[in-house]
C-alpha cells in the first residue's frame, strides 16, 4: 500500500474517533496535546487502525506512538 | 463566550501582600485549565468544573484541543490562542505533554502553574529527569509552579472564591491555612473538616514540590491576613536549614503564627548502614524532630491533634499560663483529665479563698470545690454556670475545661447555652468535653456554632491546651546564633590534613575532640612493652590498654582490651597477652600498635555524637551512652552548631537525664559541663566538612566535683580532596 494512502486512511480515523476536522491534523499533530485525545480514546485509536488495515498490531508499541505521522509510521510497517 | 464573573480578582490587603509572588497562585485574575476533556468524572473534567462552580471572582477559560467548548464555555486550542491575558494556568495534561504545555504558558505570560498531573519524580528516574525539565522551564519563564502531582489549590477568600483542585467539595471560609504534600490526604481532610465545622483561608496541596515548597508557602501564609494559624502535612523535608529560618520568622516577631505539623516518611538516609551509633541512630524522623523543635514547629501524631490544636488556638484568647481550672459532673472523668493535663505539662492550680467560698455557696455540699470542680452529677445549667464563672475568675486559673456527662438530669442543651454565653465576655480559653455521641450532640453542635473548641475526650483538650502551651512558651524562649567557642581549629586541620578517608586512629581522634576542648585522657601509642610500662608509669595506675587497627571496630571481640591493670608487670604481661592473642584471633589485622591510658574513674556513661546529613548538615545527638546506646534508643539530636538553650534542652529531653541529676542518691554530675561538651561537638562537626561522623561514646560523666573525661571516640572522615 502507498504511504499517501495509509496516511490518507489514518487522517479518516483521527477524525472519526477524536470528533476532529482534517484541517487539524499534520504529521507532528500529537494525540493529546493538539488533537485532544483522552486516555480511553487512545485505546480506541488502536482498535480503529486495526479495523481500518485489517491488522494486528502490538498494543503496547501501539499505544507509544503518540503523533499522527509516527501512526503513519508504524501502520506502514504492517501493510 | 469565557467564563466571568465579577471584576478581576486580588485579595489586596497590604501592598507588600499584594505584591507577593505567590498572589499569582492565590488569587489569579484569570485561569486556563490546559487539558480539560469533557467527562465528567475525571480530574481534567472536574478541576474545570470546580472551579466554574465555585464561584470563582475572575475569568477561566478551558484549553481543551478538538472540543468547542466545555461547559458551554469556549475553548481553546492552545493556551496561546486566549486573546486576553492568563495569571495561572492549571495542567492537567498527561505526565508525557506538561513539558509542553507548560512552554506554551511561558511564552504566553503566564505567572503561576499548577500541575496536577501525576507521572513525575515518584514514578522513578524518567520521572525524575521529565520533572527537573518542567522545573528548567519554570525558571527560564519565571513562573511559580505548585506541584506536579498534587490536588491543586484552594482560596476561601470571598474576593477570590476558588477552588483549583479536584476535592469534591469547597470548604467553609476561616482563619486555618492547610498545607498538605499528599492530595489524598487532603480530600480526607476537607471531609473531616466539614463535619466538624472547620473552615480553611488556604488550602494547598504541594505534591512534589518541585518549584514552590512549603519555605514559600509559609511565607505567604504569614503575611496573608487571613490566615492566623498554619497546619501542614509532610513527607519529605529537603530544606531542614531554610524550613528553620522561615519558620522562625512565621512563628515570632510582630506577627506570629503557629505552625503546626504531621511530618511521615522516612528517607532512605535514614536506613543507610552507618558505622557508628550516631549514624544508625540519626534517621531522618529523629533528625526532622530537632529541626521542628528549632524552628518553633510543633509536631503532632495525627491528623485528629492536628486540628484538636488548630481548633484550640484559633478560636480562643492566648492563655497567659499552663494554669487549666476543670469544673466536672462526674469524679472519673475529672480525674482523667487531671492525670492527663499533668502528664502533657499543664498545671492544676489551688483556687483562691475567694473562689473556694463562691463554688461552696453554689453548690452542694457534697460536690467537690477543689480543682477539679465536681458538681456533682445531677447538675443542671445553674450549677455549672455558678461554677465554671467562678473558676474562669479566678487569678490562679489560666483556661478552664468544663467536661459533662449526659446523666438522666442533665439538661445538656441548656448548659452547652450556659458555657457558650460565659465564653461570649470571657478573656481566658474554654475547651468542653460532652462525652458521648448521641445525646450530647445538641450540646456539640451549640458549642461548635459558638467556636467553644470541644473535644470527645478530656484528654484530647488536655493535649490542645499543652500545644497551645508549647506555642506561648516558643514566642518566650531566647534564640539566638551561638557563640564558637575557643578551640585549637589548626590542630585539628592539621590531624585532618594528613588523614584519608574512613577512621581516624584512636590516638589521632583523641587529640581532634580534645582540641576542641573535650576533657581526653593522656594516652600513648605503643608497639613494644617497654613504651608501654614507661607511658602507664607517667600516667600513673591503674591503666588501660587497648589495641588499635584499622581493621578492628569492636575492640573487646578480639580481646583487644584490657582494663585496671595496676602495675608495671600486669602492663607488660597483657602487652605481650594482647598483641599475640589478637594476632591469633585476627591475623589479617594490621596492628598500629597498643594505647596506653590511665582507667578513667566510673561515673554515668552518655553519649555524645555528630552525624553529617545529607538534608540537615551537620548535626548533634546526645544520650545514654555504652553499650546499650543502640538498645534503649534514648538519644535526641540537634543541629549543629549548638546554643546554650537547644544543649540544656537535648540533656534534659533524655530519660537518662534523672541519673544524671543524681536519681536514687546517686552523686549528681556536672550537667553545665556536659552541655559544654555537646556544644563543642557540634562547632567541630560544624567546622570541618570532613567529618562525617563522630562518637564520643561514652564520656564519662563523673560526679561534679571529679568532671567529665572521653573514654572513647570514633571519627570517620570524607575523602580529602
Amino acid at each position: 500500500m502507498e504511504r499517501a494512502e495509509v496516511e490518507q486512511r489514518v487522517n479518516k480515523v483521527v477524525c472519526h474517533v477524536l470528533n476532529v476536522t482534517e484541517d487539524m491534523i499534520t504529521p507532528e499533530s500529537h494525540f493529546v496535546f493538539d488533537l485532544g485525545a483522552e486516555s480511553t480514546q487512545s485505546v480506541e485509536l488502536v482498535a480503529a487502525f486495526e479495523a481500518e488495515f485489517d491488522i494486528e498490531m502490538d498494543d503496547e508499541a501501539a499505544l507509544s506512538v503518540d503523533t499522527v505521522g509516527g501512526a503513519v509510521d508504524f501502520i506502514a510497517q504492517y501493510v | 463566550m469565557s467564563a466571568t464573573a465579577a471584576p478581576p480578582a486580588c485579595s489586596a490587603h497590604s501592598s507588600d501582600f499584594e505584591h507577593h509572588p505567590l498572589q499569582a497562585v492565590f488569587a489569579p485574575r484569570s485561569i486556563a485549565v490546559c487539558g480539560v476533556t469533557p467527562t465528567p468524572g475525571t480530574v481534567p473534567f472536574d478541576i474545570f468544573y470546580n472551579i466554574l462552580s465555585s464561584g470563582y471572582r475572575g475569568t477561566v477559560y478551558p484549553v481543551a484541543p478538538g472540543k468547542r467548548s466545555i461547559c458551554a464555555v469556549k475553548a481553546y486550542r492552545y493556551v496561546l490562542d486566549i486573546e486576553d491575558e492568563v495569571d495561572q494556568a492549571v495542567i492537567v495534561f498527561p505526565s508525557s505533554v506538561v513539558e509542553r504545555a507548560l512552554r506554551q504558558c511561558g511564552e504566553k505570560g503566564v505567572k503561576s502553574v499548577i500541575v496536577i498531573s501525576a507521572g513525575f519524580r515518584e514514578v522513578g528516574p524518567e520521572g525524575v529527569r521529565r520533572e527537573q525539565r518542567l522545573k528548567d522551564v519554570c525558571r527560564e519563564f519565571g513562573m511559580s509552579m505548585i506541584g506536579p502531582n498534587c490536588l491543586g489549590v484552594i482560596n476561601t477568600d470571598p474576593k477570590v472564591q476558588l477552588n483549583a483542585s479536584f476535592a469534591r467539595k469547597m470548604p467553609a471560609n476561616g482563619r486555618i491555612g492547610f498545607l498538605s504534600q499528599s492530595g489524598a490526604l487532603c480530600t480526607a481532610v476537607l471531609d473531616y473538616a466539614q463535619e466538624k465545622q472547620i473552615g480553611f483561608s488556604k488550602f494547598v496541596s504541594f505534591g512534589n514540590k518541585a518549584g514552590v515548597t512549603e519555605i514559600e508557602l509559609f511565607d505567604y501564609l504569614h503575611q496573608d491576613p487571613e490566615t492566623d494559624i498554619i497546619l501542614l502535612y509532610l513527607e519529605e523535608l529537603r530544606d531542614g536549614r531554610g524550613l528553620i529560618e522561615m519558620a522562625r520568622r512565621v512563628t515570632r516577631g510582630d506577627n506570629p503564627k503557629p505552625i503546626l505539623a504531621i511530618k511521615s516518611g522516612r528517607t532512605p538516609q535514614g536506613a543507610d548502614a552507618a558505622g557508628s551509633h550516631t549514624g544508625s541512630l540519626a534517621g531522618e524522623d529523629s533528625v526532622c524532630d530537632a529541626v521542628f523543635r528549632e524552628a518553633g514547629i510543633i509536631r503532632v501524631n495525627s491528623i485528629e491533634q492536628l486540628f484538636n490544636s488548630a481548633i484550640m488556638y484559633a478560636y480562643q484568647p492566648m492563655p497567659a499560663g499552663d494554669r487549666l481550672a476543670i469544673v466536672t459532673n462526674a469524679g472519673g472523668p475529672g480525674v482523667m483529665a487531671t492525670d492527663a493535663a499533668v502528664r502533657v505539662g499543664l498545671s492544676i492550680p489551688r483556687f483562691t479563698k475567694e473562689t473556694t467560698a463562691r463554688l461552696k455557696a453554689a453548690l452542694p455540699e457534697t460536690a467537690n470545690v477543689k480543682n477539679p470542680v465536681d458538681v456533682i452529677g445531677d447538675a443542671r445549667a445553674d450549677r455549672y454556670g455558678a461554677a465554671v464563672e467562678a473558676v474562669l475568675e479566678d487569678p490562679n486559673v489560666d483556661q478552664a475545661l468544663v467536661i459533662l456527662t449526659p446523666q438522666s438530669m442533665t439538661d445538656i442543651e441548656s448548659i452547652a447555652e450556659g458555657v457558650c454565653r460565659l465564653h461570649a465576655t470571657a478573656t481566658k480559653p474554654i475547651a468542653c468535653s460532652f462525652m458521648g455521641a448521641a445525646d450530647v450532640g445538641v450540646g456539640i453542635k451549640l458549642l461548635q456554632d459558638a467556636h467553644i473548641p470541644h473535644y470527645i475526650l478530656p484528654e484530647w483538650a488536655c493535649e490542645a491546651m499543652a500545644d497551645v502551651q508549647s506555642v506561648r512558651k516558643w514566642r518566650q524562649q531566647p534564640i539566638g546564633p551561638p557563640t564558637p567557642l575557643p578551640v585549637d581549629r589548626a590542630a585539628v586541620e592539621s590531624i585532618l590534613d594528613g588523614a584519608g578517608e574512613g577512621y581516624l586512629g584512636e590516638e589521632q581522634a583523641l587529640a581532634v575532640v580534645g582540641a576542641y576542648g573535650l576533657p581526653v585522657p593522656p594516652c600513648k601509642l605503643c608497639n613494644t612493652a617497654d613504651e608501654a610500662v614507661a607511658a602507664a608509669e607517667r600516667f600513673g595506675y591503674p591503666a588501660v590498654l587497648r589495641v588499635v587497627s584499622p581493621q578492628i571496630v569492636h575492640k573487646s571481640e578480639v580481646h583487644g582490651l584490657e582494663l585496671n591493670l595496676r602495675d608495671a608487670d600486669a602492663v607488660r604481661t597483657a602487652f605481650e597477652r594482647m598483641w599475640r592473642r589478637v594476632g591469633q584471633i585476627m591475623p589479617e589485622a594490621q596492628i598500629t600498635g597498643l594505647l596506653v591510658r590511665p582507667m578513667i574513674p566510673s561515673g554515668h556513661e552518655v553519649i555524645l555524637g555528630g552525624k553529617r546529613d545529607p538534608s540537615f548538615g551537620p548535626t548533634v545527638m546526645f544520650g545514654l551512652g555504652g553499650i546499650y546506646v543502640e538498645l534503649f534508643k534514648d538519644v535526641t539530636f540537634g543541629l549543629a552548631p549548638l546554643d546554650q538553650y537547644t544543649a540544656a534542652h537535648m540533656v534534659r529531653q533524655v530519660k537518662a537525664f534523672r541519673l544524671l541529676e543524681g536519681a536514687r542518691g546517686g552523686a549528681a554530675s556536672d550537667i553545665d559541663a556536659i552541655q559544654e561538651c555537646l556544644i563543642r561537638v557540634g562547632q567541630l562537626i560544624g567546622d570541618f566538612d570532613r567529618i562525617l561522623e563522630l562518637d564520643v561514646n561514652p564520656l564519662i560523666a563523673g560526679p561534679a566535683s571529679e568532671g567529665n573525661m572521653v573514654a572513647d571516640v570514633r571519627i570517620r572522615l570524607a575523602a580529602n580532596e
